[in-house]
């Protein structure tokens, strides 16, 4: 594979063959390595990419990249509706709108302390995690639902599920226009309705911290944020009815390319271009489970608001406030270089820097929080969007550490070890739906999100802001 | 033929079989030695399944889709299967299976962890001197 280095962090991969633009990407000498490693798998993927029809130069991966199906994790590629860009249903992935919230509290570590246990309780009790685990206290009609996928986290804060303070720290607000529920299938919905509320399995957590460094005071400032504060990480998506939604549409982008002769690499990244039915109905569809998957992690705010209240927790002065709702797997129209252009994520951030008009007033001075979960044993950051992310990358960086083991390989690490025992030697309590869970998600299994964070920095397409250690991990 | 495959950030299965019915048949055992530790050997549930597709390589992965909603949504683990598959001329393929299950026992049973879908990614349903065999990577 021909590469060309630009800079210390970033790569040029030149159009050849069937390419239509150039790839970049950005990683260190270690991530490089990594690349190496695997024989640059992940890179033929964002070559793939870059052979989509209207795709904009670059199509370019994160630091975070590995090896996807279809995009590669950690992917962004625009396309341009006006050149005959394309939507790809599989460039978006299945847990559509997957995502990353991050409350703040009034508290600080040593007044956790004493009800550590009491709190870790609360929240396993009231977030159901684990598969198959829908919510038994509330259920939501086929209309309520219907409402729900039209306006998103906004639709559970009228219900009483939040403040409307909320909604002014979620990417777009919480809602991704456009949405029409006509376009999401009997079985999406009935996959959907008991599972809002719940964090599903595998990678996704909730995740109580506290920070423990701050890198930029001014950003720190503007986000309320301080050393030995504790916060709420909360990682879930749009659950069985995003996967669905992604199942149903593959299918039928895939008889699309055929129609419009989209040559295909890759099955998975099965496209139709944006101006025809079936990208419209995609481009719905996909809005609609986005909006499901801001409403799940309201919901599930709303009762780790609760679970804070019955451990003693909640008070005035003290309630857990919205930092940042970001997604990590979306398509979304923005306007970069003077192009509006759909931009796909998969596995990347959104990470708009200072000045954009598109961010809420509070965070115009300094670009919007960016989020960067790691592993459950070492630390998560906070980052902010840069003017280098808008000019290089779509407005998108990292999105987190990245696997370095396959499942089955961590659970032979964590064979014979006592993974709770290890981690509360630590300091940090762990409550889970299965001991197959915990072993899959040891900290081992994961790169060093520092790495990671480093790079994405030293690139300049996101700037650290503080970092964050875990204290409760809730696991599904 | 059961393989199955372990890559960092996806799980996934080779299969091979002498026929296409057992091939598919192999996808369901796979599957199952893929969500749990310990699969059930028998029940006493029925549940039948039809579908229809263009090519071989969608109607595998609509059957694994379905297996995976049977096991995750519904709770019916798919122990056995009496499978009958078709080619429609111009249609593609039609296919019916009888499926006999156990309730789902996420303890009993080992759970390993939740899949959301089979890709398309690197698949292909091959015929070869030793028969069928397939590739399946699935999201997790």
């Amino acid at each position: 594979m021909n590469i060309e280095r630009l800079s210390e962090f970033k790569y040029r991969i030149p159009k050849e063959g069937k390419m239509l633009v150039d790839a970049a990407f950005y990683a260190s000498e270690n991530i490089l390595e990594d690349l190496r490693a695997e024989n640059y798998a992940s890179l033929q993927q964002i070559r793939n990419v870059a052979t989509l029809p209207g795709v904009v130069e670059p199509a370019v991966t994160m630091p975070d990249i590995h090896w996807g199906y279809g995009f590669p994790i950690g992917g962004v590629a625009a396309f341009d509706p006006e050149e005959g860009g394309v939507i790809s249903p599989g460039g978006v992935g299945f847990d559509i709108n997957c995502g990353v919230r991050l409350l703040v509290s009034g508290l600080s570590r040593a007044e956790l302390g004493p009800n550590m246990d009491a709190l870790a309780d609360a929240l396993y009790e009231s977030v159901p995690s684990g598969v198959g685990k829908g919510r038994k206290d509330i259920r939501f009609g086929r209309e309520a639902l219907q409402e729900i996928l039209r306006e998103g986290a906004a639709s559970l804060v009228k219900r009483g599920y939040g403040e409307p303070e909320d909604l002014r720290s979620i990417e777009s607000g919480g809602r991704l226009s456009g949405a029409d529920p006509g376009t999401v299938s009997d079985r999406a919905y009935g996959r959907g309705v008991s599972q809002l509320g719940t964090l599903g399995s595998g990678n996704h957590f909730l995740e109580v911290q506290y920070i423990d460094e701050i890198y930029h005071e001014e950003a720190a400032r503007v986000f309320s944020l301080e050393v030995g504060q504790v916060t709420v990480l909360i990682h879930s998506g749009s659950r069985g009815l995003g996967h669905q939604v992604c199942q149903d549409h593959v299918e039928l982008c895939m008889e699309a390319a055929k129609r419009y002769g989209i040559e295909l690499v890759d099955r998975q990244l099965a496209a139709a271009p944006i101006k025809s039915p079936e990208g419209d109905s995609y481009l719905k569809a996909m809005s609609a489970a986005a909006n499901f998957a801001f409403a799940n992690r309201q919901l599930i705010s709303h009762f780790t608001r609760q679970a804070f209240a019955s451990a003693g927790l909640d008070s005035k002065g003290r309630r857990l406030k919205v930092l940042y709702d970001l997604a990590h797997n979306n398509a979304k129209f923005e306007e970069h270089n003077g192009r509006k252009v759909l931009v796909h994520r998969e596995g990347a951030t959104r990470a708009f820097g200072p000045g954009n008009s598109e961010l809420s007033e509070k965070y115009r001075s300094v670009g919007q929080p960016v989020l960067v979960p790691g592993d459950m044993g070492r630390y998560s950051f906070v980052l902010a969007g840069t003017k280098g992310a808008m000019s290089e990358t779509f407005g998108s960086c990292a999105h987190g550490a990245g696997r370095k083991m396959g499942r089955r390989q961590a659970k032979r690490t964590a064979k014979g070890r006592n993974l709770k025992r290890e981690l509360k030697d630590k300091g940090i309590l762990i409550r889970a739906a299965s001991r197959a869970t915990i072993d899959e998600e040891i900290p081992e299994a994961y790169k060093d999100a520092a790495e990671v964070v480093e790079t994405t920095h030293g690139a300049g397409i996101g700037r650290k802001v503080a970092r964050l250690r875990p204290l409760i991990v809730v696991k599904g | 033929m059961i393989r199955t495959l372990d890559h960092t950030a996806d799980v996934g299965f080779e299969i091979g079989a002498p026929t296409l019915e057992a091939l598919f048949d192999e996808a369901r055992r796979a599957l199952l030695v893929t969500m749990f530790e310990r699969p059930p050997g028998k029940g006493e549930k029925e549940h039948q399944v039809r579908l229809r597709a263009p090519d071989l390589e969608i109607l595998l992965v609509r059957w694994i889709n379905e297996l995976v909603f049977l096991i995750q949504s519904a709770g019916f683990v798919p122990v056995s299967s009496h499978l009958q598959l078709r080619e429609i001329s111009e249609e593609g393929f039609s296919f019916e299976a009888r499926l006999g299950g156990a309730p789902l026992d996420l303890e009993g049973y080992g759970w390993q962890g939740e899949i959301k879908s089979a890709t398309f990614h690197g698949l292909d349903v091959t015929h070869g001197s030793e028969g069928w065999r397939a590739q399946v990577i699935l999201d997790v």
